[in-house]
Parts: C-alpha cells; sequence; structure tokens
C-alpha cells in the first residue's frame, strides 16, 4: 500500500518532451520499484506556485519534495556548476552529464548543494544559435540582438559584439516573431515548442563542441529522503545518480532529432559549421574562459583546474 | 479529512469570506495559507513560500505591463484622449436610444485595440464614460455594468494578455490566436451594443436622449482623435513592427501619453500626482489578489481537486460536445469566483489534453486554437459575474454612489449576451477561425 | 510612500522607452544604407544600445512600487470587497467586520514582511545575483523590504484607529462603507 507521497514541481507543461519522457519515467521507476508504496504527485507547469528561480528552495524548504530546475536560474548560487556552460565545453549530453555528475559527487554534493539531496545532474543536447540573419563567423554576431540562455553565453555573446537582451523563455516567440530579437540560443530540442523554425530560418549548429550548454539538476527535499525507510531509500537511490543523470541527457538530445527535422520540412537554412570553423568560434570565446577563470578564482576556486578536468571527464565518458 | 475534502471544504469556505466583505485578496492568501497548512501538516510550508514569493509575484516582467496601461490611462485622460475618443463615439452614436452608452461600449472596442488589459481599459473608459453616463441619467447599474463588459473587450480585442499566457502553457502561435479573437471580439461589441438597445426598449424612461450632433461636427470629433490615433499606432504598429515588447508598448504609451498631455498643458506636479495615486490603489489591489490567487491557486492543486475532476470527466465516455460543455461551464462557474488569469494558469494545463484528445471535426491546430478564444470568452465573462468580477469592483469604486448590487443586476444582461455568444461560437467553430483559415 | 512608487515606476518608464529607443537607433546604424550614406552618424548609432539589464531593473523596480502602492489602498480603503450585505446588517456589525479584516491585514502584513526578511538574508548568504547586470537579487529584496515595512506600519495604524473607532466614544468615525467606499 502507498506509504510515501512525494511531490514533484516543475515549471514545464506536462506534454513537454523531459517531463513526458524523462521525469514521467522517473517517477513511474520510483512507484513500480516501491511496488506502489511510493506515490509521485506530479505538478507540471509551477501549479505549487512561485516561479522558476523559487524552485531550488522549495526542494531545501519542503514546499515541494522533489524538483527538476535550470541551475543557472539562480546565478552565483553553484559556481562550479557553471563550468559545463562554458561555451564550446560541451560535445553531446550523455559524456557531459555523466563527467557533471562525477565532478557533483567529487565537490559539490557537500558544498554548494549541501542543503539539498541531488538525485540527478544533466546538460541538454547542443546549444545553438537561430537567427532571422544567417551566422557562419563570430562577426556575424556583431550588431544582432540575441537571447543568451546562460550567464556565461551572454558573456560570449557580449564579447563578440551582440546585443544579449534578457527575457524569459516563453517571450521568445513573440520577440522573434516581431523582430525584438534577432535570434535565440537554445537546443533543437526546445524549438518545436517555441514555433521557432517558423519565426526564424537560419539555424547555425556547430561540429565537436556545442556553442553552450545549460545544467539541470533533479534535487530532492533532503529531510524527506532521510525520512525514508532503508528499503525505500534503496529505491530511490537506485533510480538516482551517474545512471539517471545519463539517461536524462541522453533522453533529452534524443528530442533534438524531431525538431530538428521540422526545420528541414520547412525548408530552412540549416548551417553545420565546420570543426575548423567551430575552432575559430572557440578561440574567439577565449576571453569568456578567462573572465570565468578570474571570476572562479576571487571566489577561491581553481578555475583553471575545474576547466581542465571537465574537458578530461567529457573525454573519458566520450569513449 | 483528506486533502481533496479540504480542497472541496475551501470553496465555501473562500465564498464566505468574501460576503463577509473580506478583501478579496486577502481571502484567497488566508485560505489558500491556512489550506495548505492543513494540508501539510504545521506552518514550515507557509513560511518557506512566504520567503519569496510575496517579491517574485510583484516582481514580475510580464505583469508589469499592468500598473505600467494603467499609468498611460491615466495620462491619456489627463490628455483628453479617452474624452475625444469618447467623444467621437459619441457624436455619431449618442443621439440613439441609448447612444450614450453605447459609445462607451465603442470606445472601449477602440480602447482595447491597444490595451491587453481588461481591467484598465474598464478603468481608463469608466473615467471618461462615467461622468456623461451620470449626465443624461443613465441608472447607476447600467452605467456601471456598461463599462465593466465594454471593459472586457479589452483582452477579447487583440492584443490580449490572456492570449499569449494561452498560447505559452498549449504552445500554440500567437499571431494565429490574435488574428481568431478578431471577430468574437466584433462580435461581443456588437452584441453589447444591442443589449443596451433592447434595455433602452424595455426601460424606454432610463435616460435621456441626446441631441442629435451634425455631421460636420462629427467629423471633427473623429478628427479629435488624431493624438489617440498617433498614440494607438505608435503602440500597436510598434508590437507588429518588432520595435518593442507588449511591456515596452506600455512603457512608451504611457510616456506618449504623457507628452501629449504636458503639450495640452494638462501635466501639472498635482495631476502627475493625482495619477499617481490612482494608479497606485488599482495596482495595489489588482497586486493583492494576483498575490491570493497564487497562494489558493497552488493550494487547489495540492488538493488534487481539479486534477481530480477533470479526470471524472474523461473517465465517463461523454461525447466531445458535451465534455467541451461541461468544461465552459465549469470555467463559468469557477469565474464566479475566481480571478481569471490564475484561472486559466491553473486549469488549461488540465483542461487542454482532454480536449486535444476529443474528435471535433477539426485539426489539432484549430481545435487548440478555437478552445483558446472559448477560454478567453468565458474567462472574459468571469470578470463581469457576480461575486467576484474584477471589472465589476474597478468600475463600481469609480462610482461610488452606486451599490455594488446594482452593478451586478446591471451586468446580467450582458453576461447573458455573453452566454448567447458562446453558445453560437462553440456550435460553429468556423466563425473563429474563418480569418485563420482565409490568411494562413 | 505611494509617491515614491510612482516615480520609480516613472523611472522605469524612461528606462524602457530609453532602451527601446537605443535599441532601435542601434539597428538603425547597422542598416546598409545608413552605413553607406553617413558613416558617421552609423558609428555613433552602433555606440547606442538598449540599457543593459532593463528588464532586470524593470523586475527589481516594480517589486517596490506595487509594495509601495500596498499602503495607499489600504488607507483609503479600495481594496476590492463585495458589499452585497452590508445593507443588511447593523452598522455597528459591520464596523466589527471592517475591525477583524483590518486586523487580519495588519497581522498577514506583519508575517509577508517578516519572511521577506528571511528571504533577503537567504539571498545574501547564497550570494545569488541577477542573470545580466549581476547585481546581488538582494538589494531587490531590501527595496521592497523597506515598502513592506511602511506598508506593515501603515495597516497596523489603520488597524488601530479601527479597534479604537469601535470601542465607545472612540476616534475614526467612519467606517469605509459609510464613507461610500467599497
Ligand atoms: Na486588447
Ligand atoms: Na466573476
Amino acid at each position: 500500500a502507498q506509504e510515501v507521497t512525494l511531490k514533484l514541481h516543475q515549471f514545464l507543461p506536462a506534454q513537454a518532451n523531459v517531463p513526458k519522457y524523462v521525469l514521467d519515467v522517473w517517477a513511474d521507476n520510483v512507484e513500480k520499484g516501491s511496488a506502489g508504496r511510493i506515490k509521485v504527485e506530479r505538478y507540471p507547469s509551477m501549479q505549487l506556485g512561485g516561479k522558476p528561480p523559487e524552485l531550488i528552495d522549495q526542494a531545501i524548504d519542503g514546499v515541494a519534495d522533489v524538483v527538476w530546475t535550470v541551475v543557472g536560474y539562480t546565478p552565483g548560487r553553484f559556481p562550479r556548476t557553471e563550468v559545463f556552460e562554458l561555451p564550446f565545453m560541451v560535445t553531446t549530453a550523455e559524456p557531459a552529464s555523466r563527467a557533471y555528475w562525477e565532478m557533483f559527487e567529487k565537490y559539490m554534493k557537500d558544498e554548494e548543494f549541501k542543503d539539498v539531496h541531488i538525485l540527478g545532474t544533466w546538460v541538454h543536447g547542443p546549444g545553438m544559435i537561430h537567427s532571422d540573419k544567417p551566422v557562419k563567423v563570430p562577426a556575424d554576431l556583431n550588431g544582432m540582438k540575441i537571447r543568451g540562455a546562460s550567464r556565461t553565453v551572454n558573456m560570449l555573446l557580449a564579447e563578440l559584439g551582440a546585443e544579449s537582451v534578457g527575457m524569459p523563455v516563453p517571450a521568445v516567440p513573440e520577440a522573434l516573431s516581431k523582430g525584438v530579437i534577432n535570434g535565440t540560443t537554445i537546443p533543437w530540442e526546445v524549438t518545436a515548442a517555441l514555433k521557432v523554425p517558423e519565426l526564424v530560418h537560419n539555424h547555425t549548429e556547430f561540429t565537436g563542441q556545442a556553442l553552450y550548454d545549460v545544467t539541470f539538476v533533479l534535487a530532492m527535499n533532503k529531510a524527506k529522503y532521510e525520512s525514508l525507510p532503508d528499503d525505500l531509500k534503496k529505491v530511490v537511490d537506485d533510480n538516482s545518480g551517474m545512471e539517471f543523470s545519463a539517461f536524462a541527457g541522453k533522453t533529452q538530445e534524443f528530442y533534438d532529432g524531431p525538431a530538428r527535422e521540422l526545420a528541414v520540412k520547412a525548408g530552412n537554412n540549416i548551417i553545420t559549421l565546420s570543426a575548423e570553423e567551430t575552432a575559430k568560434w572557440r578561440e574567439a570565446a577565449q576571453p569568456v574562459y578567462d573572465t570565468w577563470i578570474a571570476d572562479m578564482d576571487s571566489k577561491g576556486y581553481d578555475g583553471k583546474a575545474l576547466i581542465e578536468e571537465a574537458q578530461a571527464l567529457i573525454q573519458k565518458y566520450s569513449k | 479529512m483528506s486533502n481533496f475534502d479540504i480542497g472541496l471544504l475551501s470553496l465555501p469556505v473562500l465564498m464566505l469570506l468574501i460576503f463577509l466583505r473580506m478583501p478579496i485578496g486577502l481571502a484567497m492568501l488566508v485560505v489558500g495559507l491556512g489550506g495548505t497548512a492543513m494540508i501539510t501538516g504545521g506552518w514550515t510550508v507557509v513560511l518557506a513560500k512566504l520567503k519569496t514569493e510575496t517579491f517574485t509575484t510583484f516582481s514580475s516582467y510580464s505583469l508589469s505591463i499592468v500598473p505600467l496601461f494603467l499609468l498611460m490611462g491615466q495620462f491619456a485622460t489627463l490628455g483628453g484622449m479617452s474624452t475625444s475618443l469618447f467623444n467621437a463615439a459619441e457624436s455619431w452614436l449618442g443621439h440613439r436610444r441609448g447612444g450614450v452608452a453605447m459609445a462607451a461600449v465603442g470606445a472601449c472596442a477602440g480602447f482595447g485595440a491597444i490595451c491587453g488589459s481588461s481591467l484598465a481599459t474598464a478603468a481608463t473608459m469608466g473615467q471618461v464614460a462615467l461622468p456623461e453616463l451620470r449626465r443624461y441619467g443613465y441608472p447607476g447599474g447600467l452605467s456601471t455594468a456598461t463599462l465593466a463588459a465594454g471593459g472586457t473587450l479589452g483582452i477579447l480585442i487583440p492584443p490580449s494578455v490572456v492570449l499569449v499566457i494561452y498560447a505559452i502553457l498549449t504552445e500554440q502561435n500567437i499571431a494565429k490566436l490574435f488574428l481568431s479573437a478578431f471577430i468574437p471580439g466584433i462580435l461581443a461589441a456588437v452584441g453589447y451594443i444591442l443589449t443596451i438597445s433592447i434595455y433602452m426598449r424595455v426601460f424606454p424612461s432610463a435616460a435621456q436622449i441626446r441631441e442629435r450632433v451634425p455631421y460636420g461636427a462629427r467629423f471633427k470629433a473623429l478628427f479629435d482623435v488624431w493624438p489617440v490615433l498617433l498614440v494607438f499606432f505608435l503602440v500597436v504598429g510598434g508590437i507588429y513592427l518588432g520595435w518593442f515588447t507588449p511591456t515596452e508598448a506600455a512603457a512608451i504609451g504611457a510616456a506618449g501619453t504623457a507628452i501629449i498631455a504636458w503639450a495640452n498643458r494638462a501635466l501639472t506636479l498635482k495631476s502627475v500626482a493625482d495619477s499617481i495615486l490612482a494608479t497606485a490603489s488599482s495596482t495595489a489591489m489588482i497586486f493583492l489578489i494576483v498575490l491570493g490567487a497564487g497562494f489558493f491557486n497552488a493550494f487547489l492543486a495540492l488538493t488534487q481537486v481539479p486534477q481530480e475532476v477533470s479526470s471524472f470527466i474523461v473517465s465517463q465516455g461523454y461525447s466531445p460536445w458535451l465534455v467541451l460543455t461541461i468544461i465552459l461551464l465549469l470555467y463559468l462557474v469557477f469565474g464566479c469566483f475566481m480571478d481569471s488569469l490564475s484561472m486559466i494558469l491553473l486549469t488549461v494545463p488540465i483542461f487542454f489534453p482532454i480536449i486535444m484528445e476529443l474528435d471535433f471535426g477539426l485539426t489539432a491546430e484549430e481545435t487548440a486554437i478555437w478552445f483558446g478564444i472559448l477560454v478567453l470568452i468565458v474567462v472574459e465573462v468571469g470578470l463581469i459575474t457576480p461575486p467576484v468580477g474584477m471589472n465589476l469592483f474597478v468600475i463600481n469604486s469609480m462610482a461610488k454612489e452606486t451599490p455594488i448590487y446594482h452593478t451586478y443586476r446591471g451586468v446580467m444582461p450582458f453576461v447573458t449576451t455573453d452566454v448567447i455568444r458562446v453558445g453560437i461560437l462553440t456550435a460553429f467553430p468556423a466563425i473563429t477561425l474563418a480569418l485563420m483559415r482565409l490568411l494562413y | 510612500m505611494a509617491y515614491l512608487g510612482g516615480i520609480v515606476l516613472l523611472a522605469l518608464v524612461v528606462i524602457t522607452c530609453l532602451s527601446v529607443i537605443g535599441r532601435n537607433l542601434n539597428s538603425l546604424g547597422h542598416l546598409p544604407f545608413v552605413e553607406n550614406a553617413v558613416p558617421g552618424l552609423a558609428g555613433m548609432l552602433r555606440a547606442l544600445g538598449s540599457i543593459k539589464g532593463d528588464f532586470e531593473l524593470v523586475e527589481a523596480g516594480i517589486a517596490f512600487s506595487i509594495m509601495a502602492f500596498l499602503p495607499w489602498c489600504q488607507m483609503t480603503g479600495r481594496h476590492a470587497t463585495v458589499d452585497v450585505m452590508t445593507a443588511f446588517i447593523p452598522s455597528r456589525a459591520n464596523r466589527f467586520l471592517d475591525l477583524v479584516w483590518d486586523v487580519l491585514f495588519a497581522f498577514v502584513m506583519v508575517v509577508i514582511t517578516w519572511r521577506l526578511y528571511v528571504g533577503m538574508t537567504d539571498k545574501m548568504r547564497y550570494g545569488e545575483t541577477t542573470f545580466l547586470l549581476q547585481f546581488p537579487i538582494w538589494w531587490a529584496f531590501a527595496l521592497c523590504l523597506l515598502a513592506a515595512v511602511v506598508a506593515t506600519l501603515v495597516t497596523v495604524y489603520v488597524a488601530m484607529q479601527r479597534v479604537a473607532g469601535f470601542l465607545p466614544g472612540g476616534g475614526r468615525p467612519a467606517a469605509k462603507h459609510e464613507a461610500g467606499k467599497s
């Protein structure tokens, strides 16, 4: 019989990819694994109140038991996760998600995330540019108004002479359709829901490393986790950690495919930059690395070492 | 008592408190937080929510459009813009029986074409039209009801904040939704004018008839609307040409109307101060309700009442049309005591998937857009259904001599036309979808 | 206080307008036509742009404004209520209801302000910043808290006046429905 109820709270509608193909799968597995002793109540679209940046506090304070959130919604609070958000750091989602989990366990678990029990850490598929005018070389961005999806991609946009415009994701379609912005940075997966291929017709993909990425966590209230009997704790443990993180990243990236197909069908101009061309972009992004390292150093972390370790781990898990 | 029972019980409790004249926002807040405490077995969760949610509710870029448009309305009134809009409508319609009230509806439709908020439309046109309606002896309840109903054209005629939110929730095209709202919006204005006309036939002595205005003066009145048109085109044109976002447009509109008021020498320290105070009152009133509704809706979600109700509906195996009718009726009932924006936020994620699984003989996109417009209209009706109708409160607070129950009584004919219109649009989806089918 | 909130609101209008104008002039400077015809002007235009983080300034400012508007609304008794029953119950009972709700309002405001303070200290501790301007988010909380403190004082004052007015021979004579407001 049911003993424990977990309130799972997140910001997207229930039918969006991640809720449907990652979070529901997780919840179903936990329910099944516990033979029905755990029930996961699913609250999409911020139904339990608050704004997306409050999700992590809701998990810490027990307003919700489990939350899925974008780490970058609360800039400055979880500084080391940002290493996976640096331009041209992530290759594909699965190895990066594994690397993220490993570094989470090693560094962040008992520091940045000490107030909460983390179940999974992952990144989405390669972040890229969708724009009204074709973007091939870094200089093409000069003067364009682009919505940046993370703090570091905004740094890069500013570096390249683009104007980074801040707005919440739901405002993007309207801003694009009206030309308030010339483009946006998001992975393919999100473009279908936001109707991006209908609104702008140029998509710039990179080879090897992605323009940027965004880090997610699935977080659980610590007291709630501790309160579980050992056998139910085990059920939760079995459904969290590196394998779950890898599954989540891989699944989210998988849904890049159908969304990309829509743009192809629409006859849009998909620009796939070669490894050499991407390398030029990476070069142009160097000042962002320098700033980030200095920023990390000032906070007492070794920024350079973090970058090197993340790169090595992504490499390791890519094999 | 199960969580579900607590949820069901909360509705009559909320109604009772509201009838005991507790401020509505406060009542929703108290019931929402109290209920949350009951369900979670203590005050920890409530106190945790209060740490940030008050701030994040108030600190919202998309909602900042509300005070900005209210301020714009104030400045537009100062500069005589809403007056000239109303005068133009009045010079063409005023000599008819009930003409001044009809002109108020026409002016509301005009204002609705730049304003995404129903409350701002009602408040702005109320300021202009109420004194005029009073002057021609219109009954208080009819005047307030006309403006409350006319105000709903603010969200029905695009642009519309509510439609944008629906578009985001259901991943539909905003432009297509706006386009599809146009015909229902015009129908609403026509329906309200007809309502007034019928009312005047039933109660012929209800108001004086205004003298006929010669055509020369009519065209002059129309010409005097130019500053309005200028700001309208700046704001709407700017949005469509991509010069700015709707929130920015509201700021530009406020600045533009301020400049026109200044040019008309109406911008004094005192008048600006008065505008600020009027904006402050309405803003605070609205945001207290937004805050309360946020807590109340989160609590309702927690009780699973909305979820259970919807799964019950699906499990009955009724025909698609019956399910749609039930959902629309539920909206009408909920609309009697809930705030429109929070109603959309709470129910659309639940009802939308149900509707999309039913077959109405339309494509998926057509179904989604048609349902969106129907929801928009029933939610808009909720703004004028007693006891909790935001437009009724806004207008009533401006007409101090009219008791609220006169307004309640006066609005019933308008609600009736709304219900008839919902019926027609439900039965004939082609009316709503015509423009979209034509242009896409 | 409402005036302060209004001044901030006006400031937001100005910031937003300047930002829109700057952004559009910047686009103008990038038009090939302008670049060829008047390169000097194009360069100047391109130096303009939207105000960085205007979005964040609006979010921080508007929270202050709304909180600052609350006491004015409370003082003038303009919060939305349903007074269907007012006419049917004795005036003393009406005044008693006013009293109860105003006291409850004051209590809620005290709690909200207290929690806002706790929320602010959390944000200070976490070092959370905004996205673009990267100013500490607690600054915006502090601004809002300032307005909340004033709002609390006002609601407590209004509640005390109600209590005084309700007691025999007490001060505030006109309850809000008697003054014709609702
Ligand atoms: Na409108
Ligand atoms: Na209503």
